[in-house]
């Protein structure tokens, strides 16, 4: 239990500390839907899918940039090797990651709410809000998984550039930004084979009171399948390198 | 049973054999073999690229060797049950720059069952101006103050220094030179690697040499000077003497003080006598181990 606090307060304070990590992870959302989303969606319930939307982008980019970018920069500091002398298993330093995950994607979504409220006047049930945060909070596995995957994958640094790569399109490509009927035809096909879209799917399902999709949750389950695979090849591949 | 680690005493802190490792085509270490008891101090020395490292992060089980094992206090290297009892310096001291010392060091106390008041660590290595201080603003004698207390933090019942002076001010060396020596004439084991010769020699015991990943040289350092069988004579002579020609071409002269090193040392001083009765100050003195390892490698002992 002490090895957990201590991994807890040193995730938190090298987090908190670092405004150029959190200020951007939890405001852009919010940001971004009010200048956009709220605006484009023009109130009602194309307001609140975008809302949804933006919450899901929160949480993607918490995984991509506390997971992604912290793991690809962790694993090549001397602090690192330094850590893996310490009589621990990894246990701790991972769920430690987790929680500040949660904590972080907990806050990013609570401050799309508030500013869908302030900015575009959104009155959102307070069980619908209940739901939407809870079904983040589910969709932050696949997405750790994603950024853990590209934590392992790239070095520290190309890592931020991949992550608006991938991070970037992929909002676009799963309908986050614009809705997937506005997308082009060619976009939206391609849209359907996207982590972000089934993501997109299913919070949009929790805002609008409707059962969450089959297919949606079965598309995701095989992706976080699919990223824990790629997550563990990458991490067996960089611990030889490294460690071997 | 020893207290620190709750084995029986007769387990040595570090047990080795025939350790080797390769990176692609090479051959960085090559059946290595070594032990360090309890209470012991022992001095990993070699030039850049020898071993050492590759050596202590198997030792440490940061990597796998490719051949032998090495165990820990009877433990397998790098188990959980190992790392209990073993704290490190880190080689390069790159702490996360948002913390204090303080908290790197409470953090890295917590994973240990009796760890060193953090208190004692700052005086020991002169950190009460930084401990408070984030270390983004830290130079690097500063951060490895730090590493230096992290080692010891957890109260390890062994200790891995690997260079742990490079780049430390004369003040820090001092501090460190000192407390090693106490830690280990308290019982603790430690495994020092340093191009600091003089602090090896101030606290190890032993000494293993290693070149080019093998083992070239393995003992005490009286051992070791035996090896050698050379002593340092040195003399003065007083103003307006000459010595005569033999001295001359023996022995080098700085000023007014005159020396040499002589493997029949006990004959050259009866000869000095005879020959330059004026003669002050003599002295023979063994080797510093620098000298006695170029010796060495002179004379292609080893």
């Amino acid at each position: 239990m002490a090895i957990l606090r201590a991994n807890l307060a040193l995730t938190f304070k090298r987090l908190l500390r670092q405004p150029g990590f959190w200020v951007p992870t939890i405001l852009f959302p919010a940001m971004l839907y009010a200048f956009f989303g709220a605006q484009t969606a023009g109130g009602g319930s194309a307001a609140v899918y975008a809302a949804a939307s933006f919450a899901v982008y929160a949480v993607l980019g918490v995984a991509f940039f506390q997971f992604g970018v912290s793991i690809a920069e962790d694993r090549q500091s001397a602090f690192a090797v330094w850590q893996r002398s310490l009589p621990a298993r990894p246990f701790a330093s991972w769920a430690a990651r987790l929680c500040a995950a949660l904590v972080f994607s907990i806050a990013a979504v609570a401050l799309v709410l508030v500013t869908a409220r302030l900015v575009g006047g959104l009155h959102i049930d307070a069980a619908v809000q209940v739901r939407l945060v809870a079904v983040c909070l589910i969709l932050t596995i696949p997405a750790t998984f994603m950024g853990t995957a590209l934590g392992y994958l790239a070095s520290r640094h190309s890592v931020v550039a991949m992550a608006n790569l991938i991070f970037l399109p992929m909002a676009y490509l799963g309908g986050l930004w614009v809705p997937p009927p506005a997308l082009p035809a060619q976009i939206n096909a391609i849209s359907q084979w996207t982590p972000t879209r089934h993501m997109g799917e299913v919070a949009w399902a929790a805002v609008d009171g409707r059962a969450l999709p089959d297919a949606s949750i079965m598309a995701l389950l095989v992706f976080t399948v699919g990223f824990f695979a790629l997550t563990w090849l990458a991490y067996n591949r960089d611990r030889r390198s490294r460690f071997g | 049973m020893d207290a620190m680690t709750g084995r029986t005493a007769t387990v040595p802190a570090i047990s080795a054999q025939g350790l080797g490792k390769r990176f692609g085509r090479i051959e960085a270490l090559a059946d290595l073999s070594l032990e360090l008891s309890r209470g012991e101090a022992l001095g990993l020395i070699g030039t850049n690229g020898a071993g050492k490292t590759t050596a202590l992060t198997l030792l440490q089980g940061l990597r796998r060797a490719d051949t032998g094992k090495a165990e820990i206090f009877g433990h397998p290297a790098g188990s959980v049950k190992a790392r209990r009892h073993v704290g490190i310096t880190p080689q390069n001291a790159d702490f996360p720059e948002q913390m204090s010392a303080r908290e790197v060091l409470t953090y890295a106390a917590a994973h240990f069952d009796r760890p060193k008041p953090v208190g004692e660590l700052v005086a020991a290595f002169g950190l009460e101006r930084l401990i408070d201080r984030r270390m983004d603003g830290f130079s690097g004698g500063e951060l490895r103050r730090v590493a230096l207390a992290l080692a010891f933090v957890g109260n390890p019942a062994l200790v891995f220094a690997d260079e742990p002076t490079a780049g430390l001010d004369t003040g820090g060396q001092d501090m460190f030179k000192a407390y090693a020596r106490a830690y280990v004439e308290g019982g603790g084991s430690l495994l020092l690697t340093s191009h600091h010769w003089d602090e090896i020699e101030h606290i190890c015991d032993r000494i293993v040499m290693i070149d080019r990943g093998r083992l070239l040289l393995e003992g005490t350092l009286d051992d070791i000077r035996r090896k050698a069988g050379r002593n340092r004579i040195s003399f003065t002579a007083p103003d307006g003497v000459s010595p005569p020609p033999w001295v001359n071409e023996l022995f080098e002269q700085n000023a007014q003080r005159w020396s040499t090193v002589s493997a029949d040392s006990d004959a050259v001083v009866k000869r000095l006598i005879a020959d330059l009765p004026a003669l002050q100050d003599v002295h023979i003195e063994p080797l510093d181990l620098k000298e006695t390892i170029a010796q060495l490698q002179m004379e292609r002992t080893i």
